[in-house]
């Protein structure tokens, strides 16, 4: 799992464009969205979408159902794991 | 008038963890806003009251490239999947709204493209800024970004009294 949620702070990076920022600075239960945490928005919710289905052929129904598939870097590792196609 | 420059070239992941560390949306933004951000960071860190709300200060940024450096990103991220975390940043006016978001600030806020550094009409249109009854003092940026490392910067956070 350490592996995965690694993996995915890498593609997080590049599919949102964190220039400069490092898998170091993305906790794995801190949240994406928010001023708390990464500082996402529902923008990003989209690049998110994309980057499960073109990397682990995962298909979410709606944006909606991203909000809790992307509540951290640790729950999306744990969602991927359950529910990749490849 | 206090006035800033971030060098062409500078890494401005590094002065962002230097002079701020604690907004990673930061990360996020074109190199135009990342200048705008950093140029205002460095202009104002030290003002007491940081973040209370101030609808007396107004942003006016200028340049001549606008976002082109970003806009070149979203085209060529459209040859495979347009994206939207770059299409957010291809107005060249989001830079202002990324400092006064920042910032707190509700005053005037506007980007102007030039053809050129043109001085005098720069300077004229923050004169004009002065004219309403609200505006007190302004931060006042002319970024040039051609591309993610390189640009010309000048930023000055000028007070009501200096533009009498």
């Amino acid at each position: 799992m350490e592996n995965l949620i690694n993996e995915l702070k890498l593609k997080v990076i590049d599919a949102l464009n964190l220039d400069g920022m490092t898998p170091e600075d993305i906790e794995d239960n801190a949240p994406l969205f928010g001023d708390e945490g990464l500082g996402l928005d529902s923008i990003d919710v989209l690049e998110l979408i994309v980057l499960l289905e073109k990397n682990y052929g995962i298909r979410l129904a709606s944006p909606a159902q991203g909000k809790e598939v992307f509540q951290s870097v640790a729950v999306m590792a744990d969602y991927v794991a359950k529910n990749r196609a490849k | 008038m206090k006035q800033v420059s971030i060098p062409s070239g500078a890494s401005l992941t590094a002065l962002y963890r230097e002079w701020v560390g604690d907004y990673p949306k930061f990360f996020k933004m074109d190199t135009l806003s990342k200048l705008g951000f950093l140029l205002t960071e460095m202009l104002v860190h030290d003002e007491p009251d940081r973040f209370t709300f101030r609808e007396d200060r107004a942003v006016l940024v200028f340049s001549r490239e606008g976002c082109i450096a970003n806009d070149r990103h979203y085209a060529e991220s459209m040859q495979d999947f347009p994206s939207p975390a770059l299409f957010v940043y291809t107005l060249p006016n989001i830079v202002s709204g990324e400092i006064s978001i920042r910032n707190k600030w509700g005053g005037e806020s506007s980007a102007f493209v030039l053809e050129s550094y043109d001085e005098a009409r720069i300077w004229a249109l923050v004169r004009q800024a002065f004219q309403d009854k609200c505006t007190q003092s302004a931060l006042v940026a002319w970024m040039d970004c051609k591309s993610d490392t390189e640009w010309v910067t000048n930023a000055w956070l000028v007070d009501k009294t200096d533009m009498l």
